[in-house]
């Protein structure tokens, strides 16, 4: 033991641990500037928010408020100039419904697509999937004439009906491969007692599955809550417009009140999401996880 | 299985467990199976097919024909709206910025979330950058769109940090001018992407096993050799499935192009999808528009089909 002890040379360790120490320093620095192209922009919406107008428009973009009271009238004019209540409003209905009904309808689809057995399971799999492979410019000149003759554009319920359809195919290939891999001598202990196919999926495929219809659940929702393009196109009233249609026609149209508004409404637009984020954190990473791989 | 005398026992045995009837009790079962089943896909099928297979089919039909808002569906066109395509001056700007969209969306994610990723392994406070990086993520393109549009503006951040780099004063107009409203718009797009890039590519770095990197590194090779000779090629699979999604989400988008655009005269020229829009709903040509959207549509299917030859590619090479 001692005998090795000797053979080392600890001035050579010194050394070594010094070089890697100093690169860790000038690794740090490195990442300290990248991280800047990240961190600058959310250290000027932060600061924009507490200006007033007049602040904004005298002062360097970077320059920090001299009060923190401005956010609150900046709040208030957002709000009331961008409808931003009744967005709020709206897009919650259409992320909690469009979301809720896409994910039930495909966990169904998923159950019948995976546990019982029948022939051609895989055409109509892709009948169902085919519905998300096209670009989505392809859907709106159609959905528009039809709604219109139906009457249901500009309506809560049509765009309720909108996005429960297109968040239906991905949740569907989700739960089909979840639902393949959980063992089925439970569903045929419940056959021969009897249960009926729904009772089997209501009792005991779908309280096996809650972790993956969270996280398709959260993406389709947080899908339907940055959506721009639909409810432009499909919903265009106050009454029915989505947040982000509220801030994108708040920031076209009143381009009169100052930078500082409009990113206020920016911030609250994006708070819900934000905050969502935060709480449901794992269920996120697990949903970014099944979208990427 | 006939039996002609050769194998009288066959016949025998299948009559004697009554095989005919569990056949017809098997074909029996699987069509009541599919009728339950299908039962359970109906909402799904008939959700799906008519408001997102029918329209599509409707669309390609819409491109043939001369509708436009006030008029119905009363001629039959042929090829006219899309010979039309090839004479419309904002189609060409159009589909020339749709590809440098798609080669920038190949380009920038991949290139900086990779050397993001293996930068940062390693750094100290490893996590809090990534996190940072990965912020913008969670924002809806909308918002993230409203604070570059003032990031960008004339007395900007941007303008005021190249003002403080180079010492005097600058005032360009990035969202206003031809040739920089696209760059910048891109590059919006690539700083909210490329932290979700670089988190799946950490994910596909850490699936890699460690001991032929051990192997080679004991062999002498040089941490450069190992990254392109072993890394690389195990990480491949993952680049190919970023470089898809980042395709994909890159030249179909529309909020950033919107927002950031609204200010910029050509705003139609910025890219197919835009162009679509100002036709269709803007100015009421209708068939004119479905043709853009299938145009769209062929440029979604060649991408996906290049991918899927090159994962066969890929698939095959692994293994």
């Amino acid at each position: 033991m001692s005998n090795t002890m000797d053979g080392i040379d600890f001035a050579a360790i010194v050394d070594k641990e010094r070089a890697s120490k100093q690169r860790n320093w000038l690794a740090l620095t490195a990442a300290v500037i990248i991280s800047a192209v990240w961190v600058v922009p959310f250290y000027y919406l932060a600061i924009s928010i507490f200006k007033t107008t007049e602040e904004y428009s005298l002062n360097h973009p970077l320059s920090l408020p001299s009060g923190l009271a401005p956010v609150v009238e900046n709040a208030v004019t957002a709000w009331t100039h961008a409808k931003m209540g009744a967005g709020l409003w709206n897009s919650a209905l259409y992320g909690f419904l469009g979301a809720g009904i896409a994910v039930f309808i495909a966990a169904l689809a998923a159950y019948g697509l995976s546990r019982i057995d029948f022939k051609r399971k895989n055409l109509w799999f892709m009948l169902i999937f085919s519905g998300t492979i096209f670009p989505l410019q392809m859907y709106l000149i159609p959905l528009f004439f039809f709604y219109q003759k139906v009457g249901i554009l500009n309506t809560h319920f049509g765009m309720v009906l909108f996005y429960s359809a297109i968040c239906i195919p991905f949740p569907v290939l989700v739960l089909r491969n979840y639902m393949n891999g959980i063992p089925r001598d439970m569903d045929e202990a419940a056959r021969m007692d009897g249960a009926s196919e729904f009772t089997i999926f209501r009792r005991i495929v779908l309280p096996n599955c809650w972790g993956p219809i969270t996280a398709t659940f959260l993406l389709q929702f947080t899908w339907i809550w940055n959506d721009l393009l639909f409810s432009t196109v499909l919903a265009n009233r106050a009454e029915v417009r989505s947040i982000m249609n509220a801030l994108q026609v708040f920031q076209g149209s009143y381009s009169s009140t100052g930078p500082n508004v409009v990113l206020t409404a920016a911030v609250i637009a994006s708070a819900p999401s934000i905050m969502m984020f935060m709480l449901l954190r794992k269920h996120f990473m697990e949903g970014m996880r099944v979208s990427g791989s | 299985m006939t039996s002609n005398g050769q194998n009288p026992s066959d016949q025998e045995i299948l009559d004697r467990i009554g095989w005919s009837q569990i056949r017809a009790n098997e074909r029996k079962l699987q069509r009541k199976n599919f009728w339950v089943a299908f039962a359970f896909m109906l909402p799904a099928i008939l959700l799906v097919s008519s408001l997102l297979l029918a329209p599509v089919a409707f669309n390609v039909y819409l491109s043939f024909t001369k509708w436009a808002k006030f008029k119905g569906i009363d001629q039959f066109a042929g090829i006219a709206n899309y010979v039309r395509l090839g004479t419309n001056p904002f189609f060409a700007d159009a589909l020339y910025n749709t590809s440098i969209w798609v080669v920038a969306s190949i380009v920038f994610p991949l290139a900086i979330g990779l050397a993001l990723a293996v930068f940062l392994r390693g750094v100290p406070f490893e996590n809090l950058f990534k996190n940072i990086i990965f912020i913008p993520r969670i924002l809806a393109p909308t918002a993230v769109g409203v604070l570059w549009f003032y990031v960008y503006a004339p007395d900007g951040v941007v303008n005021r940090f190249l003002g403080f780099v180079t010492g005097g004063d600058v005032d360009i107009g990035w969202l206003y001018q031809e040739n920089t409203v696209t760059p910048a718009i891109i590059a919006t797009f690539v700083w909210q992407s490329v932290g979700l890039v670089m988190v799946l590519i950490l994910l596909g770095l850490s699936a890699i096993p460690r001991d032929p990197i051990e192997a080679a590194r004991i062999d002498g090779a040089s941490s450069g050799q190992v990254f392109r000779h072993i890394v690389l090629p195990l990480l491949l699979p993952t680049l190919l499935v970023v470089t898809i999604l980042s395709v994909l989400a890159g030249f179909t988008v529309f909020d950033l192009l919107w927002v950031m655009g609204a200010s910029y005269p050509g705003q139609r020229t910025l890219s197919l999808a835009v162009f679509m829009y100002f036709e269709a709903f803007q100015k009421g040509s209708w068939a004119f528009g479905s043709a853009i959207a299938v145009i769209i549509g062929i440029v979604v299917f060649s991408v996906t089909w290049i991918q899927a030859v090159l994962q066969h590619r890929v698939d095959r090479m692994m293994r």
